[in-house]
């Protein structure tokens, strides 16, 4: 005969649900204890250095520094217009023909709007002067957003949208060479601060071509073009960034026969981070040709197409799709690594609170402020990349990668 | 269409291509072009640099690194100094590099494995935590990452190594760094190195033999729990036997001035007693010194400590429990530090000077300072001296072979100033110096009145060096300094992010229904997830655990955040120093590179060992 178990246990309720997650069993509880314990103190300690401790004063009187840095203060409204017309385009491709993609980048407007309308919020309360701009900013958006939703000949043409929307932001911070008043040139040794974090940020957009070239060059068959392709990404993978940025300050004139200052800083980084981010995105790339079947570019000649229109038509459109969150896993990546901008001097966002940080005023808060910016740095970034993470996880899910 | 097809096999028939239209033509065409192309823009490259570098007067070469380097580095593995070459400066940053990599990768493998199991816990709290962490560190640069440890740990600790934390074990901690005892091989070590050769050998042969016995017997067993049995009794056996025939060398000696607080174990080859130009010195060689009767001076001082003012406290070098018979610390000047009491913190090295106006005997807050023209002052300046008889101190000789002890003056003997002699008179301007102490110093500094017993224990193969604080820095022990720590901590933590979810991607990949089998065959959770689930996952973990390995090193260059002389900020000084901006990037792209052709070998290896041999 043979001695029977009783089922598994069931459980339900709230009291189900502390034993099965949090009390299940002795070791369970004590876990659940101690790392309860060590929650609470940090969370404790936490607040007590945000609300007790901390002096958070420097940082509200350098916010400027920390957004835009030395851009004039009567043009300020331009960046404010150029946030707006990203917003703009966020909205005006939010209901596009592929209802996934689109619930995805409605998401993500929905949430950039409410940054903008609490910014919006403060700007009015402290009095900026710049605060109705950051209603204009947020007024873009509704109307980004109202004009996807109604007109449909805007949202079908998502791509021009953001074409235009994209070559508009640099006349807007730049200015217009030749003008002056409004439209004035901004040069762009005084951008700096999350401006210049994000313009850095923008070099995934050249890097995406130049990548995936260099992957189809390191499948080509022919070994000249496959050894140089695979030369140059094993070459730039093979240092650490901050490598590529010395190299790129020091070697930029050299190599084009020009006066030490003709690139600025900003150029030179944008091309060191474009070429070490496109040397990944080749390898992201690869992997995408990689999974694509044998069998579908062998359809694909016996249909007569030629090696061109096979690459173009049938592998490369399924080998991006099945890389789209890894190619916004990059875009995290490069938002994190514009922070060793510091070694070309830049500005940009990090590198703004080692300013911040030495003022006078700040060196004579007792203990230096420190660890309050380090806390600003790291929550801003934070949000900014873990809002891509969150979109990149949506996209996974929708495109089906990595489902069993 | 009426043109014929070719037929296969008929060549008489087979129409000529144009050449212009032959695949193998075109592709020896195109790659042509493609390398006349890359080829002229690399040549217009390469003359505007050579252009540009003889305008600059700047010639491209390497002969630079024979030359004097002409700086110190705040963190050397192998001897180093000013003196040496820039080549030997790029190795010891290249061993830095190497340093921090190795720690990093052990803790982060440790952090990330527990982490990524977390991640998969019942428990609901264990889970969120371990995502909240996961999240959070992967999305936040690294940069601000290592600049919050680095303020967090230089925050947190106290600035001076006299105050230094005291852990237990002999830890020492403070802004300098963390010191902690460490054990090194001795002079006797190479009798012991037979031995470990020996149980290396025992090793193999007994794994070896165990294997195939298990294959023969064809049950269950592991071929290493012997082989590594044998092998440590072999090893510990060796040690003991080692360490009772060790002797000390006939002409081993040591030199120890305490009123410098320097000295050395070296090889007296002429025998003379004394240290000779060319003669040896002996690393990490015990020595015990013993000094009768001396004392030490300080001034007592308001010090800044963790944003406070510290009034009237004093530091004597740090001397612990066990290393005197009896210690007393006195006013140098009685006269002047009238009502004064002394409050000790850390007996008898650290305190505070206070007057006792509430007469209760002790110190209460307020009573280190006192009020002058609307300022707080504190009782500073004042002279103090411990007498101390008896000291003790084990130590064990660096890797250049120097000892350090505290800087002692001669005892103060009493009824000095009637003294006659050497003594009396070394004591007596002590005496006499008065009010002007600090001027007088230098004579009180004569070297042949402290009294010194020098012993020089025989070694065992390997001695435990404990750390200690003869001055304002760490000696003896191993120390690692505070860039180091912040370095090392905020690689490991960063990286160990990613190889949570590495791991943890690799435990959910392992199919369900092996777990269930195992639960099903009656193995316990704890069984089935180390016996089943988790050797599944290991293959599936290690390569980009690799990948993430070789991140963690190349990330380390971000060491010019924390001050650390690491390989990318050494190089980087070596072409500021010498303005060879070109070779100094191509040895940096050398160094790195190979680092990343190491670990992609190693990378090969455990794939082609990994993958699945299929049926």
């Amino acid at each position: 005969m043979t001695t029977g178990r009783l089922p598994p246990r069931r459980y339900s309720g709230a009291r189900g649900w502390l034993r099965a997650n949090l009390f299940r069993g002795v070791g369970s509880s004590v876990a659940t204890v101690l790392v309860g314990i060590v929650l609470v103190w940090a969370t404790v300690g936490l607040l007590q250095f945000a609300f007790a401790e901390a002096n958070w004063e420097r940082l509200w009187v350098n916010l400027k520094l920390f957004a835009v840095f030395r851009y004039p203060v009567d043009l300020l409204w331009r960046p404010l217009v150029a946030a707006g017309v990203v917003l703009f385009a966020f909205g005006a491709s939010s209901f596009g023909a592929e209802e996934g993609i689109s619930r995805i980048i409605r998401g993500a407007f929905w949430q950039f709007f409410g940054l903008v309308c609490g910014l919006t919020l403060v700007a009015f309360i402290a009095g900026w002067q710049v605060a109705p701009f950051y209603l204009l900013a947020a007024g873009l958006g509704v109307l980004g957003f109202l004009a996807g939703r109604w007109l449909p000949a805007l949202s079908q043409r998502a791509g021009l949208v953001w074409l235009v929307s994209l070559l508009a932001v640099p006349v807007l911070l730049y200015g217009i060479p030749g003008i002056s008043g409004a439209m004035q040139v901004v040069p762009i040794r005084v951008w700096g601060g999350f401006m210049l974090t994000l313009v850095l940020t923008t070099g995934i957009v050249p890097s995406f071509p130049i990548g995936v070239a260099l992957a189809l060059g390191r499948r080509s068959k022919l070994p000249a073009i496959k050894y140089v392709c695979i030369g140059f990404i094993e070459l730039i993978r093979g240092a650490p960034l901050i490598v590529w940025l010395f190299i790129a300050n020091l070697m930029v004139p050299f190599l084009f026969n020009i006066g030490p200052d003709t690139v600025p800083s900003l150029g030179k980084a944008y091309i060191a981070l474009t070429l070490f981010s496109s040397a990944y995105m080749a390898e992201n790339v690869r992997g995408g040709l990689q999974s694509v079947p044998i069998g579908q570019s062998e359809a694909a000649r016996a249909l007569g197409l030629s090696g061109w229109q096979t690459t173009q038509l049938i592998v490369l459109p399924q080998a991006i799709r099945a890389v789209i969150p890894a190619i916004v896993g990059q875009a995290i990546g490069l938002f994190k690594d514009t922070s060793l901008v510091f070694i070309l001097n830049l500005q940009d966002f990090f590198n703004v609170h080692n300013i911040v940080a030495q003022q006078p005023a700040s060196i004579q808060v007792t203990g230096g402020i420190r660890l309050e910016l380090t806390l600003f740095l790291a929550v801003t970034y934070f949000f900014f990349a873990y809002r891509m993470s969150v979109a990149s996880r949506q996209l996974e899910r929708l495109m089906g990668v990595g489902e069993r | 269409m009426n043109r014929t097809l070719p037929r296969p096999g008929d060549p008489h028939n087979r129409e000529r291509i144009p050449f212009y239209r032959n695949v193998k033509t075109i592709a020896i065409l195109a790659q042509l072009i493609f390398v006349l192309v890359a080829g002229a823009a690399l040549f217009y490259l390469w003359r505007n640099v050579t252009t540009g570098l003889a305008a600059s007067n700047l010639a491209f070469g390497f002969g630079y690194l024979d030359d004097r380097a002409g700086f110190n580095l705040g963190e050397t593995t192998i001897p180093f100094d000013a003196s040496n070459s820039y080549l030997r400066a790029i190795v010891v940053g290249m061993l830095n590099t190497l340093k921090v990599g190795l720690a990093g990768v052990v803790l982060c493998s440790i952090l990330g494995v527990s982490l990524g199991v977390m991640r998969l816990s019942a428990n609901w709290l264990l889970r969120m935590l371990s995502t909240m962490y996961v999240e959070l560190l992967r999305n936040t640069p690294l940069a601000v990452q290592l600049i919050f440890w680095y303020y967090a740990i230089i925050l947190a600790i106290p600035p001076r190594s006299e105050n230094a934390v005291l852990l237990p074990g002999g830890i020492f901690l403070s802004q300098i760094g963390i010191a902690l005892p460490w054990l090194y091989p001795s002079y006797n070590f190479d009798r012991w190195l037979p031995w470990l050769l020996a149980a290396l050998l025992t090793l193999v042969a007994v794994y070896l033999w165990r294997r195939r016995q298990i294959a023969r017997s064809q049950r269950p067993g592991n071929p290493w729990l012997a082989a590594l049995a044998v092998a440590a009794v072999v090893a510990g056996g060796g040690y003991l036997a080692a360490s009772a025939g060790a002797t000390t060398p006939d002409d081993l000696a040591v030199e120890v001035s305490p009123s410098r607080g320097t000295g050395s174990v070296y090889i007296d080859s002429d025998g003379d007693g004394m240290r000779g130009r060319g003669e040896e010195a002996v690393p990490f060689a015990p020595v015990v010194v013993t000094i009768p009767a001396a004392r030490l001076q300080t001034n007592s001082a308001n010090l800044i400590e963790s944003q406070e003012v510290v009034y009237s406290t004093f530091r004597f070098p740090l001397i612990a429990n066990g290393e005197y018979e009896e210690a007393e610390v006195v006013f140098r000047e009685p006269e002047e530090a009238e009502g004064l009491s002394i409050h000790f913190e850390r007996y008898p090295s650290i305190g505070t000077l206070y007057r006792d106006e509430n007469g209760n005997g002790e110190f209460d807050e307020g009573e280190n300072s006192y009020v002058e023209d609307g300022f707080r002052r504190g009782y500073n300046g004042l002279g103090l001296a411990m007498n101390i008889e008896g000291f003790e101190r084990r130590l064990v000789s660096d890797r250049s072979g120097e000892v350090r002890t505290p800087i002692f003056t001669a005892p103060q003997l009493e009824g000095d100033q009637a003294g006659g002699g050497e003594e009396a008179g070394a004591g007596g301007a002590g005496g006499l110096a008065g009010g002007l102490g600090a001027l007088f110093q230098p004579v009180e500094r004569t070297t042949s009145v402290i009294e010194t017993e020098l012993e020089l224990p025989t070694a065992s193969p390997l001695v435990y060096s404990e750390a200690s604080i003869p001055r304002s820095s760490y000696f003896g022990g191993v120390r690692l300094s505070t860039p180091f720590l912040a370095l090392l901590l905020g690689l490991a933590i960063y990286t160990s992010a990613f190889v949570a979810e590495i791991v943890r991607g690799g435990i959910q990949a392992v199919p369900l229904g092996q777990p269930e089998a195992a639960k099903a065959l009656g193995l316990s959770g704890v069984q089935s997830f180390f016996l089943v689930v988790f050797p599944q996952a290991l293959r599936i973990i290690i390569p980009p655990m690799i990948s993430q390995y070789l991140n963690l090193i190349k990330n380390s260059s971000l060491a010019i955040l924390v001050t650390f002389s690491d390989f990318f900020q050494v190089s980087n000084t070596v072409g500021n120093q010498t303005g060879q901006f070109i070779s100094v990037y191509v040895i940096i792209l050398i160094g790195y590179l190979g680092l990343s052709l190491i670990f992609s070998l190693l990378l090969n290896v455990v794939n082609a060992r990994l993958t699945l041999v299929e049926r």
